[in-house]
C-alpha cells in the first residue's frame, strides 16, 4: 500500500489510528502489528509469509545469541543469523544478477529465476541484522515476539525506511508517550512529506518520463532531466521518510531523521552525512567499523571505504550502474579524504557547485536502466552525438515544469524552514501561524487528495530497493 | 492561543478531515458512470478468498477507491486549477486551454502511422476499385493546427502531413481543405468541427468531385448545452458550446440505413441529443456502415466516403450532390467484409480523415 493513495489515507489510516487509540496500552503493539501485516499484505500478499519467517528467525536467533553471548557459540549464532537473513535478500534480489553475469562470462545457458522483489526486503533485512548484532553486542533480546514483529514490520517505515535500529526504539516498544504535541508534530510532518511526494516528486517524475519518451532531445533537455531526477529522488525519498517519522510520531515513536538538506552540502563527505542517514550510519556501524574503520592505517581505511561504497551501490540495486554509482562515491570520498576536504570546506560556492555536479552525475548513472544508458545520458549532457542545444519540446517542457523545478530547487534548501522559523519568532507572525497552519495544512491535504483522485500518483522510487 | 491549544486545533482539524473522508468514502454511493470523463467507473471488487490471495482485490480496490471518491469531479477541478494556476503547467494530463478552446496535445507526428493509413487506403482501392472509380482524398486538420502554436503548445507540422499524404496517395486526387478552416470552425470543448461552419469545405469537396450542392440550409440550435469530450477531461469551470445543425431540402428528404443494426434512421438522431454525447445526433455517432439515400438528388451518382467521426457532420451537406452516399468507418468494420454490402461500380470514393486518426492509424483495420 502506498502512503500516497486514497486507500491508505481515507480507509487504512483512519481505521488504524482509531483502533490504536481505542484499545488499551497492552494491545497497542498488537494493533500496530496487525495493521502492518495488512499494510504489507495489501501490496505483497504472497511475500507476507517470507516477512513473517524472517521475523521469527530473527526472534529465535536473538534469544539464542543473547543466551550464548559471551561464548564462541554466540558469535557463530550471530554470524549464522546474519548469513541466513542475508540469504533471503541475496536470493530474491541478486540471484538473477549473478546468473546473468555468469552467463555473460562463461556463456553457460542458465535460466533466470525472474523473481518479483519482495517490497521492502532490503530495509527489513537490515533491521533484523541490526537487531541480532545489537543483541550480540549487549542489547537485551526482545522477549515478546509481538513486540519484535511490531518493530520490524512497523508499517510507517517497513517498505522504504528509515532503517530504524532496534537499539533506537527498544525502550519505546514497551513504554512510549502519546501526546497532542507528538500527534500534532506527526501530522505536520506527514502532510509536508506527502506534499513533497505528490506535488513535487510526482510532477518531477512526470518530466523524467516525458524526457525518456521524447524523440526530440537536446543538451538542455538532458540537463533538465538530470536536475528533475535529482530533485525527484530527494523529494520522493525524504517525503517518504517525513511521512514515516510523522506517522511514527502519532503512535508515540521517535523515528530517527533520514535527511538533512543534503543538496546544500559543500563536500560529498558532508552529502553522505545528510542523505539517507540511516543507511549511512548502518553501514558505518555494521560494516565500516567492524572492518577496522580508520583505526588500521590509511590504506586499510581507503579499502574499507571502497568496500562500504560498493556495498551501498549494490544495496540500491542488482545492476552494474548501481555498483558504478557506489564506486563513483568511493573515489570521490577517497579524493576528498586524501586531498580536497579542507580546501572544499573553506569555499562557499565552488564547493557546493562541485558537490551538486557530482551528485547530479551520480543520479544520472543511478537512474539509468543499464551502464550503456548511463553513458549515453552523461554524453547527452555534453552534447555528444551532435545534439542540438535546445529544441521546441525542451522549451515547452521548461515552461510547463519551470515552476515545479524552481519550487523543487527552493524546497531542497532550508530557506522555507528558516523563513517559517523567523515568522514564528515574531509575536504577530506566530499569531498568524496559529490560524494559518491548521488551515493551510488542511487545504494542502485537500489539494493532494485532488491529485490522487485525478489518478496521477506514482509508486515511491525507493520501493524497488 | 498557546502552543497546546494550537496543537489541539491541528489535531482536531485532521481528525475531522480523515474521519469525514473515511465516512464519506464508506457511506456515499458514487455513480456508476462519469459523464464528465465519459467512462464507466470501477465497481467495488468482489471480496473473496481467491481475489485476496491473488492480490486482485487489492489492485481493483485501489482503482475503485479513486473512482468512487465522493465529489470526484470537484476534486478533479481542484487538481486542474492547481496545476494551471499554481504550477503554471502548460497542460494537465495532456489537455490544455487557450482562449477558451480546449484541446489535447497531439504531438509528435507519427510518420509511420501516416504511412500506414495511406497503405490501408491503398489496399481498399486495390481490392475494390477500378479505373472507372474516381478517388479523392482529403485531410481534416485537428483543432491543434489552429490553436497550439499560437499559444506555445507543441503541435505537429500539418503542412508536412498534408504533403506526405498528397505525395504518397498516388491513387487519389488530393483535395486540400485546411485553408478553409480556422479555430472558430471547431467546438471550443470538443474535438469536432461545427457543421454550420463547414459549408465551404463541403462546397470545395463537391466541386473537386464535379458535383453541385444545394445551399438552402436552415440552422437549428440544440436546446441542451453541449459539453464536448474535452470539457470533462479538462475538468475546468469553462462555459459549454451550443451545438447547431443544418436542415435543407436535400437533407430533409434523405433516409439513412444503418447496416449494423438493420434499421432505418433519420439523418439527425434527436434521441442522441439527450444522450451522453450530443455530437452523436449526426448520423447516430460511431457506426461502421451507413447508406444515405436522397430521392431528390440533382444527380444519380453515388459516393462512398471512408471516414471517421468528422465525416458524420459533413456527409449530410454532400447529400444534395449524390443520390446515394455510403459511409464506411474502417475502424469498426474490416475492409475485407465490404464487398458483401457495397457495390463499388461507378461510385466516387472519398477518403476523408482527421489528422487525429491518421496519426494513430493502428485504429484502422
Amino acid at each position: 500500500m502506498l502512503f500516497s493513495s486514497i486507500t491508505f489515507l481515507y480507509y487504512f489510516l483512519p481505521l488504524t489510528v482509531a483502533f490504536y487509540f481505542l484499545v488499551p496500552r497492552r494491545l497497542k503493539n498488537v494493533v500496530l502489528l496487525f495493521a502492518s501485516l495488512v499494510f504489507y499484505g495489501w501490496g505483497e500478499p504472497k511475500y507476507t509469509r517470507l516477512l513473517g519467517l524472517t521475523v521469527v528467525l530473527g526472534y529465535g536467533f536473538g534469544l539464542l545469541v543473547e543466551r550464548y553471548r559471551n561464548k564462541r557459540a554466540g558469535r557463530i549464532l550471530c554470524i549464522t543469523s546474519v548469513v541466513v537473513t542475508l540469504s533471503f535478500l541475496v536470493y530474491f534480489k541478486y540471484a538473477d544478477f549473478f546468473l546473468s553475469n555468469i552467463h555473460a562470462v562463461t556463456g553457460w545457458n542458465i535460466a533466470l529465476l525472474r523473481l518479483t522483489l519482495p517490497i521492502g526486503i532490503s530495509f527489513y533485512t537490515f533491521q533484523i541484522i541490526s537487531y541480532t548484532i545489537d543483541v550480540y553486542r549487549g542489547e537485551t533480546a526482545q522477549r515478546s515476539l509481538i513486540d519484535l514483529a511490531a518493530y520490524v514490520t512497523m508499517f510507517p517505515q517497513l517498505i522504504a525506511g528509515p532503517i530504524v535500529r532496534y537499539s533506537d526504539i527498544a525502550d519505546q516498544l514497551s513504554a512510549r508517550q502519546h501526546s497532542w504535541h507528538g500527534a500534532a508534530e506527526g501530522i505536520r510532518r506527514f502532510v509536508i512529506g506527502l506534499a513533497k511526494k505528490i506535488l513535487l516528486a510526482d510532477q518531477l517524475g512526470e518530466l523524467c518520463s516525458v524526457f525518456r519518451a521524447s524523440d526530440e532531445k537536446s543538451v538542455l533537455f538532458y540537463w533538465m532531466y538530470a536536475c528533475a531526477f535529482t530533485l525527484q529522488i530527494y523529494f520522493d525519498f525524504s517525503g517518504y521518510s517525513d511521512m514515516a517519522i510523522g506517522i511514527g510520531g502519532v503512535f508515540g515513536f521517535r523515528i530517527p531523521e533520514n535527511f538533512n538538506y543534503p543538496y546544500i552540502s559543500k563536500t560529498i563527505t558532508e552529502f553522505w552525512r545528510r542523505w539517507h542517514i540511516s543507511l549511512g550510519t548502518w553501514f558505518r556501524d555494521y560494516v565500516y567499523i567492524p572492518l577496522g574503520g580508520n583505526r588500521k592505517g590509511r590504506w586499510r581505511q581507503l579499502f574499507n571505504i571502497l568496500v562500504v561504497w560498493l556495498l551501498t551501490g549494490f544495496w540500491h540495486g542488482a545492476a552494474w550502474n548501481f555498483i558504478l554509482w557506489g564506486l563513483l562515491f568511493a573515489v570521490l570520498l577517497t579524493v576528498e579524504k586524501l586531498w580536497l576536504l579542507r580546501k572544499l570546506e573553506k569555499s562557499r560556492i565552488v564547493s557546493r557547485i562541485y558537490t551538486l555536479l557530482f551528485v547530479l552525475f551520480g543520479f544520472v548513472i543511478f537512474n539509468a536502466e543499464n551502464v550503456g544508458q548511463a553513458v549515453s545520458d552523461l554524453g547527452g549532457m555534453i552534447g555528444v552525438g551532435g545534439l542540438p542545444l535546445i529544441s521546441d519540446e525542451t522549451l515547452y517542457n521548461l515552461r510547463s515544469f519551470g515552476i515545479v523545478l524552481l519550487a523543487g530547487g527552493i524546497g531542497a534548501t532550508p530557506v522555507v524552514r528558516n523563513l517559517a522559523g523567523k515568522v514564528s519568532e515574531h509575536p504577530a507572525g506566530d499569531r498568524i501561524l496559529e490560524f494559518v497552519e491548521p488551515v493551510g495544512l488542511a487545504v494542502l491535504m485537500l489539494v493532494m487528495t485532488a491529485y490522487l483522485v485525478d489518478g496521477s500518483f506514482q509508486a515511491f522510487l525507493y520501493f524497488r530497493f | 492561543m498557546n502552543i497546546k491549544r494550537r496543537e489541539l486545533v491541528l489535531c482536531i482539524t485532521f481528525i475531522l478531515l480523515f474521519a469525514g473522508g473515511f465516512f464519506s468514502c464508506v457511506l456515499i454511493q458514487g455513480p456508476e458512470y462519469s459523464d464528465s470523463e465519459r467512462r464507466l467507473l470501477a465497481p467495488m471488487p468482489e471480496f473473496s478468498k481467491e481475489n485476496v490471495k491473488s492480490g486482485r482485490f487489492m489492485t481493483d480496490f485501489e482503482t475503485y477507491a479513486v473512482d468512487a471518491f465522493p465529489f470526484r469531479d470537484t476534486f478533479r477541478t481542484v487538481k486542474s486549477l492547481t496545476a494551471r494556476n499554481v504550477f503554471a503547467r502548460q497542460d494537465n494530463n495532456g489537455i490544455y486551454v487557450t482562449d477558451g478552446y480546449i484541446s489535447a496535445l497531439e504531438y509528435p507526428m507519427n510518420e509511420a502511422s501516416i504511412h500506414r493509413s495511406v497503405e490501408r487506403f491503398r489496399s481498399v482501392c486495390e481490392k475494390y476499385l477500378t479505373d472507372e472509380n474516381k478517388v479523392y482524398l482529403s485531410v481534416i486538420p485537428d483543432k491543434n493546427c489552429f490553436i497550439a502554436s499560437e499559444s506555445g503548445h507543441l503541435s505537429m507540422d500539418y503542412a508536412v502531413i498534408e504533403q506526405l499524404i498528397a505525395e504518397e496517395a498516388d491513387f487519389a486526387v488530393y483535395v486540400p481543405i485546411s485553408d478553409l478552416l480556422d479555430r472558430e470552425d471547431y467546438y471550443k470543448t470538443d474535438t469536432h468541427w461545427r457543421q454550420e461552419r463547414i459549408m465551404d469545405v463541403a462546397e470545395r469537396l463537391a466541386r473537386a468531385m464535379e458535383t453541385e450542392l444545394l445551399q438552402d440550409y436552415e440552422i437549428h440550435t440544440l436546446e441542451r448545452e453541449f459539453y464536448g469530450v474535452y470539457h470533462g477531461q479538462a475538468a475546468l469551470p469553462l462555459p459549454p458550446d451550443q451545438l447547431q445543425y443544418l436542415t435543407g431540402t436535400a437533407i430533409d428528404s434523405c433516409t439513412v440505413y444503418d447496416w449494423q443494426n438493420e434499421r432505418e434512421m433519420p439523418v439527425y438522431d434527436m434521441e442522441k441529443a439527450a444522450g451522453r454525447d450530443p455530437y452523436e445526433i449526426f448520423l447516430s455517432g460511431s457506426l461502421p456502415l451507413l447508406t444515405i439515400t436522397n430521392p431528390r438528388a440533382l444527380t444519380d451518382r453515388s459516393l462512398i466516403i471512408f471516414r471517421d467521426s468528422f465525416g458524420s457532420s459533413i456527409a449530410p451537406l454532400l447529400a444534395s450532390g449524390y443520390s446515394q452516399i455510403i459511409l464506411v468507418d474502417i475502424r469498426y468494420i474490416h475492409p475485407d467484409h465490404l464487398g458483401a454490402f457495397i457495390d463499388f461500380e461507378g461510385s466516387d470514393v472519398l477518403f476523408l480523415y482527421s489528422t487525429l486518426v491518421l496519426n494513430h492509424s493502428d485504429t484502422l483495420r
